[in-house]
């Protein structure tokens, strides 16, 4: 039996943990009622890795059969690398009719003809998303199973996830891409993400926006007695406007969770204190990176607690609006607060 | 456009000033315990309310490495020393450090032995504690020489004939300490405030109880604040005419939930035009050679103002809200939970001198 093989096995018991291996397992359903009750999860991990490794030869798995038990994880865990997403633009004619038999036959011998060692298994997962695998080779060397890409695609929409893609086999993934779904080209769309259904909902807009309105509150009686609490009231209203305006930014109740966002700033340093700075003609460089466990949140308390100033930036609320979390920022426009995000 | 200008006036920029009055209260309270240890010493009662430095020289690059052996330096720079001060050393002499190193290796070897049920054999010797005198580390006439010690173990499952490897390193220092207090000692202390540790939690701990048995004194642990961390900034970008300080990067914590991290990366250049531009305008119609080699306070917070306005014209986000915790550049880096590291030798007397005074102000006697 080639070693390989066994080798891919055992990195993928590796990464699946103890608690998860069972069901994991029992999805996969290629073990026989006979060897599923001789795996005695009370051992160790490395006891059952063993055992699976002597099934494995027993049933000579494929390479296939393998690489469908990772999927098959990693579909259930997509939490765990850094994901890119792409925006496939210009459909031709018949990008709405793609579906699932055609887009798998298609994306494969496009890229086949790209690339002469490589292996792609795809799957539909559940909520309508095209799952793909891809181990890459070169024309010398046969396809790495341990370094695959994985890219989600949901039919009839023009966003694309992709994670561990290596700079050089982007071009060919991308043609593959846009010739399979149909569209003319692909662009960066500059989000990226450890969290795949959050930069998902962020581009597809599925999470609770709040859109602004003349009448935030329903209108109230006039003839409340006037009392000394006016200025509280007036706090309040100040904190209820924060809060609302936040809202309107960022979004109400659980946020996409983002990790990060970066504005490379090139812009003029303006301070009518500091005359020497405003005169100068280069833009003051720098690059403001923000970081928290849930990004849109952070932004929105920051909004309603006052520490960021309402109405929100609109480089912060670009985030959610735009779909975005890397932004160039430069002086293009005539204003002189203008800013202008072109893109990288 | 109108707006904006409000927005600007918003940016509190009173601030960082306000925050500055109440710590050096604090430093003040200190020091006041401080000098009525000393006249109850029955010592001279010279030391004047003194609070963190209002001025300070510019950095000088230091041909360090014409003064210290390479060998030491190459040991204090490129490491992460966490920091804390320490109160004047009662009888140590920098004579005996050959019995000190002695001491302390069986006083670690005494301590790892409690809670061992076996008597392990050679145990003394699984620990070899190295004291060594830094020589050249030290500005002025009066500060004591630094001391550095670094202790040494066979690993545990190592092979016999297996060299002993550094697995703890530590140094006391004094740059620049405030003369007038070290000469206000009595002769039989010694003043090196400023202690740095790197290695496993227990060692650094048992080093410590060493010492204070040894030399009856006290440690505790040395934070940078936020005043202190803006110094660092301003002197760094200070040195950036004569060594390309390549990248000043800064970290603030805003406190909403969940916390927000903004790190602020500013080209080497730019935050040197931006200095320089401070300091010209600070000082129209000064005498520019008299002041060209000081730094005033006033000269770090128009400096950080300027920072935060261009922050806060792109983002409306007032990073005075938040604390500066993270500084670093081609020079080093500094912490607010006390930690640094020193990564370009020629500056690190400038770095040093900073944390010497903040150590002493720290310190309760």
């Amino acid at each position: 039996m080639d070693d390989s093989i066994k080798r891919l096995l055992q990195r993928i018991i590796k990464r699946i943990p103890f608690e998860m291996l069972e069901t994991t397992l029992e999805k996969w359903g290629r073990l026989t009622e006979a060897q599923r009750n001789s795996l005695d999860f009370t051992q160790s991990k490395w006891a059952l890795t063993e055992r699976l490794l002597a099934i494995c030869e027993e049933n000579e798995w494929s390479i296939k059969s393998i690489t469908d038990l990772e999927m098959i994880y990693i579909i259930e865990n997509p939490n765990l690398g850094m994901w890119n997403a792409f925006q496939l633009l210009d459909p031709d004619e018949g990008a709405h009719s793609v579906d699932l038999l055609q887009f798998k036959k298609q994306f494969k011998s496009h890229l086949s003809e790209l690339i002469r060692h490589v292996s792609v298994k795809i799957k539909k997962h559940t909520d309508e998303a095209v799952w793909i695998r891809i181990a890459w080779g070169d024309n010398f060397s046969r396809p790495n199973h341990l370094k695959p890409t994985y890219v989600v695609h949901h039919l009839q929409t023009p966003y694309v996830f992709m994670t561990s893609l290596n700079s050089k086999l982007k071009p060919l993934l991308s043609q593959a891409l846009i010739l399979s779904t149909k569209h003319q080209t692909i662009k960066d769309a500059n989000l990226r993400g450890r969290n795949l259904s959050s930069i998902r909902d962020l581009l597809m807009r599925q999470y609770q926006q709040e859109f602004p309105t003349k009448y935030p509150s329903p209108l109230a009686e006039k003839n409340q007695t006037l009392s000394n609490r006016h200025i509280e009231a007036e706090h309040a209203q100040a904190a209820a406007n924060r809060h609302r305006m936040a809202c309107e930014a960022f979004g109400r109740g659980t946020l996409p969770q983002l990790q990060s966002a970066v504005y490379k700033l090139e812009t003029k340093f303006r301070d009518h204190t500091n005359k020497t700075m405003t005169e100068r003609e280069e833009p003051f460089r720098c690059v403001v990176k923000f970081t928290s466990t849930n990004l849109l949140e952070s932004f929105r308390h920051c909004a309603s607690s006052g520490i960021a100033s309402t109405p929100v930036s609109p480089l912060l609320s670009s985030v959610p609006s735009k779909g975005r979390n890397y932004f160039v920022v430069t002086d293009n426009g005539p204003g002189p607060t203008q800013l202008s995000q072109s893109q990288n | 456009m109108e707006q904006h200008q409000k927005s600007v006036a918003r940016t509190p920029p009173t601030s960082t000033i306000a925050q500055r009055k109440s710590k050096s209260i604090g430093y003040r309270q200190s020091y006041h315990s401080c000098l009525s240890a000393t006249s109850r010493l029955g010592l001279t009662s010279a030391l004047t309310v003194r609070r963190l430095n209002t001025t300070r020289r510019t950095p000088k690059s230091h041909n360090i490495t014409d003064k210290v052996n390479p060998e030491h330096l190459s040991l204090l720079v490129k490491t992460e020393w966490q920091l804390s001060y320490v109160t004047p050393l009662y009888q140590f002499r920098h004579t005996q450090l050959r019995s000190y190193s002695r001491q302390l290796s069986a006083f670690i070897a005494a301590e790892k032995q409690q809670g061992l049920a076996v008597e392990v054999e050679g145990l003394h010797s699984s620990f070899r504690v190295l004291f060594s005198v830094v020589q050249g580390l030290s500005e002025s006439d009066d500060d004591p020489e630094t001391v550095l010690i670094q202790i040494h173990s066979k690993p545990l499952f190592g092979k016999q004939d297996e060299p002993q490897k550094p697995i703890w390193s530590g140094w006391l220092t004094c740059i620049n300490g405030n003369s007038e207090y070290l000469r206000s000692l009595p002769e039989d202390f010694t003043c090196l405030p400023l202690f740095g540790s790197n290695g496993s939690e227990d060692l650094t701990s048992a080093v410590k109880s060493w010492f204070k048995q040894t030399f009856d004194c006290c440690f505790g642990p040395l934070e940078i604040s936020n005043t202190n961390l803006q110094w660092l900034v301003a002197l760094w970008t200070n040195c950036h005419r004569e060594y390309d300080i390549q990248y000043l990067k800064m970290i603030w914590t805003l406190p909403v939930v969940p916390p927000l991290q903004v790190s602020y990366t500013v080209n080497s250049t730019d935050a040197w035009d931006l200095w320089n531009s401070v300091r010209q305008e600070m000082r129209a119609g000064e005498d520019e050679a008299e002041n060209v080699n000081s730094i005033d306070i006033e000269e770090v917070i128009h400096f950080f103002e300027g920072l935060k306005n261009h922050f806060y014209r792109h983002f409306r986000l007032d990073l005075s809200g938040g604390s500066l915790n993270h500084i670093s550049s081609a020079l080093g880096s500094a912490k607010l939970s006390g930690r640094i590291k020193i990564a370009y030798s020629r500056y690190m007397i400038t770095t040093l001198t900073l944390l010497t005074e903040c150590a002493l102000l720290k310190m309760p006697v």
